[in-house]
């Protein structure tokens, strides 16, 4: 008998419905479309926090089912930002310049919208051209294609590159941190294209719904995040389970035997490495909309170790240890810094959370590495081992009693 | 006899050190042959020419009837066209289990998306049965490998050797740290085995190889000391003096 996806993987089943009942309650309690209990900016954080769930998941896969300790999958975040956040700032500036210019008393060409554009996009940087990289700036879909191309043809040239020297372990971090360095430094540049440490800004004003309040569109990104997160849950819950799971498990304990075994190491990490890397591109372009501000910063190598972090708390190896990990550490980080937590007067020292917020993170990093090595996640083992008798031999000696086996749930 | 590989002129040297120099041995299609030697003699890296993980500086190793040369290949293209190889060390996925263990071994297509669209098919399930059966772990199949003795990591180990269906077997040490009952039941295994593909066995253990009633070639210093019945070999002089007089 075969059993399907769900009956094989019965924490899929548990999660879809916590996120669901999760996106209810968000809803009801919305302004937009329910009592109003939470603000607006309060269902962006939650939005947000669901795409760095997202994030997590992928780098669990990532990392935690296949040993690749990537510090650089904020990249490919940031580069899926920045892909949906040239179109949107471009079809918004046009349709400002395009009222401006309505007033003029010739009908503005086609050339004089274009440098109206440009000047107002690249003015901070001292330029109105439109580099090269803006070229499908003017189109949704193609750009949208851009938040999946980018970061997948980079992870798949990238992972090629080091896959194939069989760079490994510490190596391919400080190789995967280097890239992610090298990216944002170049962002940083004014001359980059993509308006330097300005960064894009106005990402929540969606062209287009200019009379749709800013409630109505949190919460429809609030239901694309978690849609995408459940979406992306389901698809690698898929690839780690079965045989392929068994495959990506055995390369990260040891790659060596694998590849005796005949399996060629280096397509099976390139697959992982590539595929994770769309996801996040996909996080990120969902991600930086309800941000509304993307800047080479984000993309800075803290973000990815920020990210391991995350995964580690939250517990390596189960993609509901991720999604708790990203959220509670997240939510947690946003709770301390946003000047939320208050701050505890010793006497001779005020502890200021904005400050020690980093100490705490970092204390609980280093508690949950040397005493719960399986982080958050590994207290759900606890749960699911209670149901199971601790009893050594059969139940009793006649032939009709149970035995050991048949006292399993 | 054809000969399945055939290893001929091959040097190796690690930083000045000859590991292996000008080695010539060939092995035919269904055959059992030990290999034995002092340490160092160059036995593991022998096996690491034929499998890829070691490219020697000189020589030629030449494979299956069409003399394919595997010094261009990487480790699993060579695993692939049926060379298996059993490490000194068990070294099974002790995270998974014993099922999935060999699940993974069994010859099936390799690629990553034949992998990933892969489902159990019910040939499978029976080859994985089959397998467990003749390694004694049927009752063991659901329990993570981690959790068996050595000598069972040991046979799993074989067992995988044996689903993947290779040609020829590479078997480093397969007697180590198990029981006089476990060794009768591993050489009866080696034995069988051999009857349809070729098997390597590299050991140190005398007692075992005289149970294995093989060809046997003695290697010393990275060459061929002697080669033929453990009898002949052990009466060879050069063998007395490097070896067996010690």
């Amino acid at each position: 008998m075969r059993k399907s996806f769900i009956a094989r993987n019965p924490s899929v089943l548990y999660f879809l419905l916590a996120l669901s009942l999760f996106t209810i309650i968000v809803t009801v309690l919305s302004e937009a479309a329910g009592i109003g209990f939470l603000s607006t900016s309060f269902v962006k954080t939650l939005g947000k926090t669901l795409c760095l769930c997202l994030i997590a998941v992928a780098m669990d896969v990532v990392w935690g089912y296949c040993g690749i300790l990537s510090l650089g999958h904020f990249a490919f975040f940031g580069i899926g930002g920045y892909a949906v956040g040239q179109w949107l700032m471009y079809a918004r500036t046009e349709i400002i310049v395009v009222e401006s210019l309505a007033g003029s008393p010739l009908p503005a060409t086609p050339q004089e919208i274009s440098d109206a554009i440009g000047t107002q996009i690249f003015g901070v940087v001292g330029s109105s051209e439109f580099p090269l990289i803006w070229a499908f700036s003017d189109s949704l879909f193609l750009q949208l294609l851009m938040v999946v191309l980018v970061p997948g043809l980079l992870a798949l040239v990238f992972g090629w590159l080091a896959f194939r020297s069989r760079v490994t372990g510490v190596y391919l971090s400080i190789l995967t941190q280097a890239m992610t360095l090298a990216l944002s430094l170049y962002l940083f540049q004014n001359d980059s294209g993509l308006r330097g440490n300005n960064g894009l800004s106005g990402l929540q004003n969606i062209p287009g719904l200019g009379s749709v309040g800013q409630d109505v569109i949190s919460l429809a990104f609030f239901w694309a995040s978690a849609l995408a997160l459940a979406l992306g849950y389901i698809l690698f819950a898929w690839v780690v389970s079965g045989k392929m799971g068994s495959v990506i498990r055995a390369i990260r304990d040891d790659e060596a035997r694998v590849r005796f075994l005949g399996y060629h190491v280096e397509s099976y990490k390139l697959f992982v490495f590539t595929i994770t890397a769309v996801v996040a591109g996909i996080a990120g372009a969902l991600y930086y909309p309800q941000a509304g501000i993307i800047n080479p910063a984000e993309i800075a190598p803290i973000a990815s170790i920020y990210l391991a972090v995350w995964v580690a708390i939250g517990g390596r190896g189960r993609l509901y240890g991720a999604v708790i990990g990203a959220a509670l550490v997240s939510l947690l980080s946003s709770y301390f810094t946003g000047g939320g937590a208050p701050d505890i007067n010793l006497g001779f020292y005020t502890i200021l959370w904005t400050d020690w917020w980093l100490v705490l993170l970092g204390i609980s990093f280093v508690a949950v590495t040397l005493f719960f090595p399986k982080g958050i996640g590994g207290l759900f083992d606890l749960l699911v081992r209670k149901q199971e008798p601790d009893r050594q031999g059969d139940y009793g000696p006649d032939e009709g009693s149970w035995r050991q086996e048949e006292g399993k749930p | 006899m054809n000969s399945l590989l055939e290893v001929s002129g091959v040097s190796v040297t690690f930083d000045g050190f000859k590991a292996i120099n000008n080695l010539s041995i060939s092995i035919g299609e269904a055959e059992l042959r030990a290999v034995i030697g002092p340490n160092g003699a160059g036995k593991t890296t022998f096996m690491d020419i034929i499998t890829g993980k070691t490219k020697p500086q000189s020589g030629r190793v030449l494979w299956g009837p069409r003399s394919i040369s595997l010094l261009s290949m990487s480790e699993s293209q060579i695993a692939r066209i049926g060379i298996g190889r059993k490490f000194q060390r068990p070294t099974v996925f002790e995270a998974q289990t014993v099922q999935d263990n060999l699940d993974m071994a069994l010859k099936n297509k390799r690629g990553p998306f034949d992998v990933l669209f892969s489902r159990k098919s019910k040939d499978d399930l029976e080859r994985v049965a089959a397998i467990a059966e003749e390694i004694g772990l049927t009752s063991s199949l659901p329990r993570p490998a981690g959790e068996l003795s050595h000598g069972q990591k040991q046979w799993l180990e074989i067992g995988m050797l044996l689903a993947q269906d290779p040609q020829l077997l590479l078997v480093d040490e397969p007697a180590a740290g198990m029981t006089p009952a476990e060794r009768e039941h591993t050489t009866d295994l080696l034995k069988r085995a051999a009857q349809t593909r070729a098997v390597v066995v590299v050991e140190h253990d005398m007692e075992f190889v005289r149970r294995l009633d093989c060809k046997v070639t003695v290697l010393h210093e990275g060459r061929v000391l002697a080669e033929g019945s453990l009898d002949h070999v052990t009466q060879n002089q050069d063998v007395i003096d490097v070896y067996l007089g010690r």
